[in-house]
């Protein structure tokens, strides 16, 4: 079987400092699959690198077997690469049934300015059903006219997932969604994001920095440190690898 | 060898001749970059204290006939630098953590204001062919020829010898002064020098005292070449400088000088050489005119577009900048479905009563202010869409509505073509033209995107004005740009009275396709784009593509708007009409007002012509230049206010009036929480979400 997403080799410099170095991974249609490291390791680095906010300096992105090197973030997404930030990355003025609206328009690609000249611009019967759709499963309906700015961080997160869950990915790459969050909410998310991802079947790129999640939610994962992959496989074997603690005890004896 | 030897002595005359303002430009560029790097603000309004260094000397000088040395010390040495300390005190020094935007948009504002300001003062008048006088008696006619090629006036030499004196100056400082040291820290990195524990906003303060001296300086210096002293002069210089500091990527001092230098120099060597080349190539001769004064423009322009590194290479230095909250929401999205019916109803009475005493009492002074009001809100529409939706800051909007204006004169005059189908061409060419200039410079964003449109805008002032095709060359400056009024389905639109309801007509329809706009496809791109970009393209928005249709959208209606202006006035009379200067202020009057909404348009457009009739002259007996000071300094508030000011107070008045009709309502007493611009509960969100960017933080009174 052919990955859905293989990065292949992946190096990144910033300004002669080594990033990544040789990074290869691969995600699978429908998988769900764990990047975690240490502070600094390049998780972030090469989580840009795949939705193609960094160019890396060598190495390949193939997505669907295709090379989306080249592409710039925008078309990655129309391809089916879906994407949460860390830090909220949400629309001021908004509210959380508009960001989902919006996501929806891009991905059937029918807006356009004369549309919207003769009156045929707003949401379309159709889209708000859609759209409620996804709230619904995400728990949010009860506030989809909510501005955005009345949020918690935790609901914030989920209107990214469904903003994401819009384009209907492929491939959703979450970027240390329990950041914020503490644990019953961290919990809450992962239950909701196992409930929506079992029945649309996309597959997952967790990077995390909370090892429980990690291995809670996801089947496989990587362990990048100082810019490589120092191991990998089935996410229970890999947590239990020696190394791995040791990159993780190594962090907790300093502090 | 004959001809090689005359060209060497060509070009060492070229140099020696272009030396002199290239010191000058040297001077306000080492200015320019010194107050971007100290405190990242990238001060347009240079231009504006250049300006009133000028005028005052020239007002000690020759009006109160001090003698030169009083009158030079009391217009550099006192007031230029007594002026930056004034704005960094009292403006930049709180806007440190404003956006950079924010504080271009304060600075146009200044740029505005400052001479205005002055001028009302100083009861300074700029009498036309009373020329400048320089610093040395005699500027203009004492010669020296020391190389026997190229004879320098007093006045020249007083421009390279004080200017280059200047510079030498601050390089010592840097060199051996400690408050020297500190602030070249401060220019090659404020947030390791603030680390190292220096004081950052006593470095900024005397960065501001010293470029503002050399503003002042620099203004007094050029002053002679110019016939008659005006503000929109000195501000080109400005541009001319900004283009020199480009050259230094705008964080180079060294380069900046450089750049100065280079730019006078390569325009003294197009005068010289272009005229000569063009006689034996006639195709030169269009050029020969235009490119000599659209040199720094293009040189300006094409950094930015060919060399976008500049971009990264001076992103804001303060660590802090543009983490103020993002703007609250409309007033219309938080006031109670009660309120909108209560304010649409006393809003169409108004209106109604307004429509009423114009028709039934406005004499033809009245009526044609009342038509230019409604005229500039459709063309200040065009600014709602670029920087209300867009979040773009524009400064050539002027230069759209001249293309609308021109494009209608023209096709009458060549092709007979009716105005009004001429008004609708020429919103297509504004459109296009728009979208052929958006392609290259969106990529820039913010600050860039702004200097870009204001080079463009300069570039078409010009050069493109005295095309044959564009501004009707000499034809029309022997016969003018004479529009007609149209004649449509048997209505004469000759009467002021019908050719109101059509511009009115107009008006509306541009206001329900702007909102249109706004609710569909095309505005919500835009919203996210302004929400968060990065966000947007991770959904699969193309942020050029949108923003490209927009400024093509935003240039039609400017287009459409200045065609309109051109059949009222029956001339495109783009002197008086469409200079960059007058962009400008229509950009500051726009955004200060509010960008956001149609009535913010309408607003501006009122602001633009009736309020200095009737208020400033009929109620407070002032002169009208005092617009130019009130929207001016009033931009001052955009920074914290960057919805504008008419916004938040309609938001500030809604959420009183909202929590005056919960009171007297007694069903809402027990139940409601409370309206919801209620500060309170305002407060509670921000905590709740402190780690959201998009935290509200307004609404604290």
């Amino acid at each position: 079987m052919t990955a859905l997403l293989e990065a292949r080799g992946i190096e990144k410099d910033f300004r002669g400092i080594r990033a990544l170095t040789a990074v290869d991974i691969a995600v699978g249609e429908g998988e769900r699959v764990g990047l975690i490291g240490p502070n600094g390791a390049g998780k972030t680095t090469l989580f840009n690198c795949i939705s193609g906010v960094l160019k890396p300096n060598d190495g390949v992105v193939l997505f669907g077997g295709n090379d989306i090197g080249s592409l710039a973030v925008n078309r990655r997404a129309l391809l089916g690469i879906g994407r949460t930030f860390q830090r909220l990355e949400l629309f001021n003025d908004s509210t959380v049934r508009e960001h989902l609206l919006i996501a929806e328009r891009v991905r059937l690609g029918t807006g356009s300015l004369w549309k919207d000249l003769i009156g045929l611009g707003r949401p379309t019967n159709d889209e708000i059903r859609v759209c409620d759709d996804m709230l619904e499963m995400l728990g949010l309906l009860e506030i989809r006219n909510e501005p955005i700015e009345a949020l918690s961080l935790g609901q914030g997160r989920l209107v990214e997932v469904g903003r994401a869950l819009m384009t209907r990915p492929r491939m959703l790459l979450l970027d240390e969604p329990s950041s914020g969050l503490d644990r019953a909410e961290t919990a809450a998310l992962a239950r909701t994001l196992r409930e929506v991802q079992e029945r649309q079947r996309f597959a997952i790129l967790l990077v995390e920095h909370d090892v429980e999640l990690v291995a809670d939610f996801t089947e496989r994962c990587y362990v990048l440190d100082f810019g490589e992959v120092v191991a990998s496989g089935p996410t229970a074997g890999v947590l239990a690898d020696p190394i791995v603690r040791r990159a993780y005890l190594g962090d907790m004896d300093l502090t | 060898m004959l001809i090689a030897a005359s060209v060497g002595e060509d070009v060492f005359r070229a140099v020696l001749q272009g030396t002199p303002p290239g010191a000058v430009f040297a001077l306000i560029a080492l200015g320019f970059v010194l107050t971007y790097k100290t405190s990242g603000v990238f001060n347009l309004a240079f231009g504006a204290q250049a300006y009133v260094s000028a005028a005052m000397y020239f007002k000690a000088k020759v009006e109160w006939e001090w003698p030169t040395f009083w009158a030079f010390f009391i217009s550099v040495v006192v007031l230029a630098p007594l002026i930056g300390l004034v704005l960094e005190r009292v403006v930049f020094r709180h806007l440190r953590t404003a956006s950079a935007i924010a504080k271009l948009v304060v600075a146009i504002g200044l740029t505005v204001a400052i001479p205005a300001l002055f001028e009302l003062i100083a009861g300074f008048e700029a009498v036309a062919g009373q020329t400048p006088e320089g610093i040395l008696p005699d500027g203009a006619r004492v010669f020296y020829d020391p190389f026997g090629v190229y004879p320098w006036s007093r006045n020249e030499l007083a421009q390279m010898l004080v200017a280059i004196t200047a510079m030498l100056l601050l390089g010592a400082m840097f060199r051996f002064t400690s408050v020297g040291l500190s602030m070249r820290a401060v220019v090659e990195s404020p947030r390791l020098a603030e680390l190292a524990g220096v004081n950052s906003n006593r470095i900024s303060s005397l960065a501001w005292v010293v470029s503002s001296l050399f503003a002042g300086l620099a203004g007094v210096l050029i002053a002679p070449r110019f016939n008659t002293l005006s503000a929109s002069d000195f501000f080109n210089i400005m541009v001319v400088a900004i283009a020199a500091a480009a050259i230094g990527k705008l964080v180079s001092l060294p380069w900046a000088v450089v750049g100065g230098f280079a730019l006078g120099i390569t325009i003294s060597l197009f005068t010289t050489f272009l005229p000569r080349w063009s006689d034996s190539a006639s195709w030169l001769r269009p050029f020969q005119e235009n490119l000599t004064p659209a040199l720094p423009f293009v040189v300006l322009f094409g950094i930015m577009v060919l060399w976008p590194s500049i971009r990264r290479s001076s992103e804001s230095s303060d660590p802090l900048s543009g983490v103020d909250p993002p703007p609250p929401a409309l007033a219309s999205a938080v006031r109670s479905p009660r309120l909108t019916l209560a304010t649409r109803v006393v809003g169409v009475a108004l209106l109604g009563f307004l429509a009423y005493l114009v028709f039934a009492t406005a004499d033809v002074s009245w009526m044609f202010l009342v038509i230019q009001a409604v005229i500039m809100s459709t063309i200040f529409l065009s600014i709602t869409v670029i920087t209300g939706f867009a979040g773009q800051i524009s400064l050539c909007q002027a230069t759209f509505a001249a293309i609308g204006g021109f494009a209608v004169f023209q096709l009458a005059d060549r092709w007979d073509i009716p105005v009004l189908l001429g008004a609708l061409i020429g919103a297509a060419i504004a459109a296009v033209v728009g979208a052929l200039l958006a392609l290259p410079v969106l990529r820039l964003g913010g600050v860039w995107f702004a200097i870009a449109t204001l080079a463009f805008a300069f570039f078409f002032d010009a050069v493109m004005i005295k095309f044959s095709w564009v501004g009707g060359g000499d034809t029309s400056l022997l016969q003018g740009t004479r529009v007609e009024r149209p004649t449509m389905l048997g209505v004469d639109f000759n009467s002021d009275k019908s050719f109101l309801v059509l511009v009115i007509v107009v008006f509306i329809i541009v206001s329900l396709l702007v909102i249109r706009v706004r609710e569909g496809t095309v505005g919500r791109t835009l919203q996210a784009l302004r929400g968060s970009e990065a966000a947007a393209e991770s959904i699969g928005v193309s942020p050029v593509s949108a923003r490209v249709t927009a400024f093509a959208l935003s240039a039609s209606i400017a287009g459409l708007g200045g065609a309109l202006l051109s059949i009222q006035q029956q001339n495109v009379n783009y002197a008086g009409n469409f200079s960059p200067f007058a962009g400008l202020f229509w950009t500051v009057l726009v955004v200060t007002l509010s960008a956001r909404t149609i009535g913010g348009a309408v607003m501006a457009g009122i602001s633009f012509g009736l309020f200095e009739r009737a208020v400033l002259r009929n109620v407070f007996h002032l002169s009208g230049k005092w617009r130019f000071v009130l929207f001016g300094l009033a931009a001052s508030q955009y920074a914290r206010h960057p919805e504008g000011i008419l916004e938040y107070g309609k938001r500030r008045s809604f959420g009183r009036l909202d929590a005056l009709i919960d009171r007297m309502d007694p069903r809402s007493n027990t139940s409601e929480p409370g309206p919801p611009a209620d500060p309170e509960s305002t407060a509670a969100s921000v905590e709740e979400t402190a780690d959201a960017p998009g935290a509200n933080t307004e609404g604290t009174p």
